[in-house]
């Protein structure tokens, strides 16, 4: 009999966890809201676009700890490019928050990658120029200011590794071909709902 | 003392409590490492993703979420059984499932950092705590089923690759199969030395219990020989002596009955004389079993041990059904030998096995047994010598009282007859005082009235006067005789010692015996060896021995020859001198040798008539040789003359011979 029962609670128990498992799973996998971004870089962008080298820009909550991995990509990206993007790296600042908030471990950590410009985004006027709305929206215009790319860097949530966006962007910045002009993003809402 | 073996049984029992002592101690362990792997789950949630933002809005991270509650999930159920039900398989199973479980949890919290799969590998090197490969078996399920599924439907999670082979979780699983085959050679051998350690602890208990059981058997041995020797040595009857040695027996051998039967030699039977343990009755249809008839009599009979163990007690056994049903397994049967001889038999059943040592005390404690009844035995037959022998000595004591009064009587008899011999002879010496005088004078004055008839004359009176004188002569003789024997019955006869010439006493002798010898026409031999010297004894009295044997001769021999021989000669290591007086003369019966030596005896009523004689001379000559140390023999038959030999020693003569004796006949 109390076999019976510790069989059936193992059953049970396996079940949960592996029901905890695929929703964590799902969770992890479930994409943000996809940003619409301009064709052109947006002229009331207070950001300057590189006249003569694509621009990358990558907008980010300074509080997703998902951003982590975009940031980690972002790394990697610029380690493999054979053609150096001017790159920003902007973090939204709330007008709710005081200043510094916006200082964290993922600002330090951006700061700390080199070519990268790192930009307060008071307010969140500069995601809204981009039509951003998910952490870890990364985009990538030409020269000539023409959007080429729009999407996430990381496969999934907070999950570094190899990944669409990333390899898209290599190939957009090596000269490659065949390669994806958005991927979905994943990471936290730059804007509360409704908001 | 031999190597103890430890039984199998034993060993896969320690065995198994090793391996549920280690199942459970694991367990505990993990109980610990689960709990503490949902704490630290928790804690690098919050410090990696505490939050989650919405723009300004945040809440708490999913991960934390699943932190707390997927990890307790996955982890309490275990760390549950762990602590609930320590040592079962599915508790260790379940344990191994949750691992591999938490170590896909960890890898979604630290965002699929490759670094997280260690955690996979030491789970799987914990698990080999175990020592229980199969417990690898699940774990290694849940693995393979993860990177396949997230192979296929997520291979960057687990391969950090966009693109991967749909068989890359192959690849993964081949690794973690690689670690089991290395997990499984350790549990393998951990389990090979963790039965060597039963194996070296079983031998331990088992030389530890066989150390404990020797003493324990050495105890009960030192007081069965001191019950034993008790029982030997208290002055108790046979039947109680035995009696305590069989309830020491059962006592300290933990014997289930022990009997013993002695040997009634005459009707070769053996007979119960005690039993103790299960069956105390001396009358049971055992109380008495001839030799060569069952165990008991085959024992007797072959006189060796018989020694049945364990559960192999002889079927033949006369009582094989009661002792398996009464729970004994040893049977021993004893012959109680002494020197050889068989005294009785000693039979135990016990409800343990014999032990060398036991066998060896119980055949010394049969050895003391069957010399306790020999002995027992003994001091019966003792008892009724001692009272045989206080009945004889009962009869010897009225014998000795009577004895003693007879000798009381004899006693006053020889006091009588002391007295009436003094009274005689007193009577005797006076008596023949006063007869020698008128004698003497009777004899010297008919010598002189025969000078005086020869002067006158008168022949014819001569003749009667001559045989006055004669006659005188013949009566002084008598009283001499009769005389010398009176004084050597009283014991006043005495000897005069002196050193003489035998050859010159010889010649003397011959002066006067030769008429004597010659007068019934007689011819006399004499032959002396040359080497005869001196005598130192009473030359009187051997001299009268002489004449009273030649005339003795003379007297009984007519135209004969009658021959005297002496010579030197030794008797029992003494010189003596031997005197043979031969004749050929009458003889005598035997018959008659045997009396002629007494006195006032001759050879036959008719002699004294025939040939005159007082019947006192040899009777004289026999009390003077043995006076003087020696010895008178005579051989004779009739009609062909007698010999009579005296042995006299050279030189004093022996005081211890009682003159009273009886002379030898040849």
């Amino acid at each position: 009999m109390t076999r019976c029962w510790i069989g059936a609670v193992a059953v049970m128990w396996m079940c949960l966890a592996s029901v905890g498992l695929a929703v964590l799973w799902h969770y992890d996998n479930a994409p943000g809201e996809p940003a619409h971004a301009p064709g052109s870089w947006p002229s009331h962008s207070h950001l300057s676009r590189a006249a003569d080298a694509p621009t990358l820009v990558m907008l980010a909550h300074p509080q997703c700890s998902c951003s982590r991995a975009s940031l980690g990509e972002l790394e990697e990206l610029l380690a493999r490019t054979n053609v150096h993007p001017k790159t920003y790296v902007v973090f939204l600042k709330p007008a709710a928050f005081g200043d510094g908030w916006e200082q964290t471990d993922l600002w330090r950590t951006a700061k700390r990658l080199r070519d990268v410009s790192v930009v307060r985004d008071d307010d969140g006027v500069e995601a809204q120029a981009f039509g951003a709305a998910t952490s870890g929206q990364t985009l990538l215009y030409d020269q000539n200011g023409r959007l080429q790319f729009s999407g996430g860097i990381t496969g999934s949530r907070a999950h570094q590794g190899d990944n669409a966006g990333r390899q898209s962007l290599l190939a957009l910045l090596n000269g490659g071909r065949n390669a994806r002009t958005g991927t979905n993003v994943y990471g936290c809402p730059l804007f509360a709902s409704g908001s | 003392m031999p190597q103890a073996v430890p039984t199998r049984s034993r060993v896969t029992e320690l065995f198994e409590q090793y391996q549920s002592d280690l199942h459970q101690r694991t367990d505990r362990l993990f109980a610990g490492l689960l709990g503490f792997q949902w704490i630290a789950g928790i804690l690098f949630a919050l410090w990696i993703s505490p939050l989650a933002w919405s723009g300004t809005v945040s809440r708490t991270h999913v991960h934390v979420w699943a932190a707390v509650l997927l990890g307790g999930i996955i982890n309490l159920f275990p760390a549950a059984l762990g602590l609930l039900r320590p040592g079962r398989p599915s508790t260790r199973f379940a344990i191994g499932v949750a691992q591999m479980l938490m170590g896909a949890l960890l890898i979604h919290l630290t965002g699929g950092r490759l670094e997280t799969h260690f955690h996979v590998f030491g789970s799987l090197a914990f698990l080999a705590f175990y020592r229980d490969w199969r417990v690898l078996i699940p774990a290694t399920i849940v693995v393979a089923l993860d990177h396949m599924l997230r192979g296929l439907f997520w291979p960057q999670s687990v391969y950090g690759v966009f693109v991967a082979s749909q068989w890359r979780w192959l690849e993964h699983a081949a690794w973690v199969v690689f670690e089991d085959v290395f997990l499984l050679m350790s549990c393998v051998r951990g389990l090979a030395e963790m039965r060597q350690t039963a194996e070296r602890t079983a031998a331990l208990e088992q030389e530890v219990r066989t150390r404990q059981q020797a003493e324990n058997d050495e105890r009960a041995l030192a007081s069965l020989t001191s019950a034993i020797g008790l029982a030997l040595t208290r002055g108790t009857e046979l039947s109680t002596m035995l009696q305590q040695c069989t309830e020491a027996l059962v006592k300290h051998l933990d014997g289930g009955l022990a009997r013993i039967w002695t040997l009634n030699d005459t009707e070769r039977m053996l007979e119960l004389q005690a039993s103790a343990g299960t069956h105390t009755q001396l009358d049971g249809p055992q109380a008495k079993v001839p030799i060569g008839v069952l165990s008991v009599g085959m024992i007797a009979l072959e006189r060796t041990p018989q020694l049945s163990h364990a559960e192999q007690i002889d079927p033949h056994l006369d009582d094989a059904l009661w002792a398996r049903r009464e729970g004994m397994v040893a049977f021993a049967g004893y012959p109680l030998l002494v020197d050889s001889k068989l005294v009785g038999v000693m039979t135990i059943f016990s409800r343990r096995e014999f032990s060398l040592s036991v066998q060896d005390t119980m055949a010394a404690v049969a050895d003391g047994v069957a010399v306790g009844i020999e002995r027992k035995r003994a001091e019966a037959e003792l008892k009724r010598r001692a009272r045989d022998l206080e009945e004889a000595h009962e009869i010897q004591r009225t014998h000795a009282q009577q004895l003693s009064a007879l000798v009381d009587q004899l006693r006053v008899t020889q006091r009588h007859a002391e007295a009436a011999t003094r009274a005689k002879s007193d009577f005797l010496a006076s008596m023949s005082h006063e007869l020698r005088t008128p004698l003497n004078a009777i004899i010297l004055y008919s010598e002189l009235l025969q000078e005086e008839a020869a002067d006158h004359g008168q022949p014819g009176s001569i003749t009667d006067l001559e045989k006055i004188q004669s006659a005188g002569k013949h009566l002084l003789e008598l009283i001499n005789d009769i005389l010398d024997l009176s004084k050597i019955e009283a014991g006043k006869m005495s000897l005069s010692i002196e050193t003489f010439d035998i050859r010159a006493m010889l010649d003397e002798l011959l002066d006067t015996a030769a008429p004597l010898v010659q007068k019934n026409n007689n011819r006399l031999n004499v032959h002396c060896e040359d080497t005869l010297g001196t005598m130192d004894s009473d030359l009187t009295k051997t001299r009268q021995i002489l004449l009273n044997l030649l005339s003795n001769a003379g007297k009984f021999t007519r135209d004969g020859v009658i021959a005297l021989d002496v010579r030197d000669t030794m008797i029992a290591g003494r010189p003596c001198v031997e005197f043979a007086v031969t004749d050929s003369g009458v003889g005598m019966t035997e018959a008659q040798t045997e009396k002629i030596f007494e006195p006032f005896t001759q050879a036959d009523v008719t002699t004294t008539r025939k040939y005159g004689g007082t019947g006192l001379g040899l009777a004289l000559v026999s009390r003077f040789c043995q006076l003087m140390g020696g010895s008178v023999a005579v051989q004779s038959a009739p009609g062909e003359g007698s010999r009579f030999v005296v042995r006299l020693p050279i030189t004093g003569h022996d005081s211890a011979v009682d003159a009273g004796a009886p002379a030898k006949v040849a």
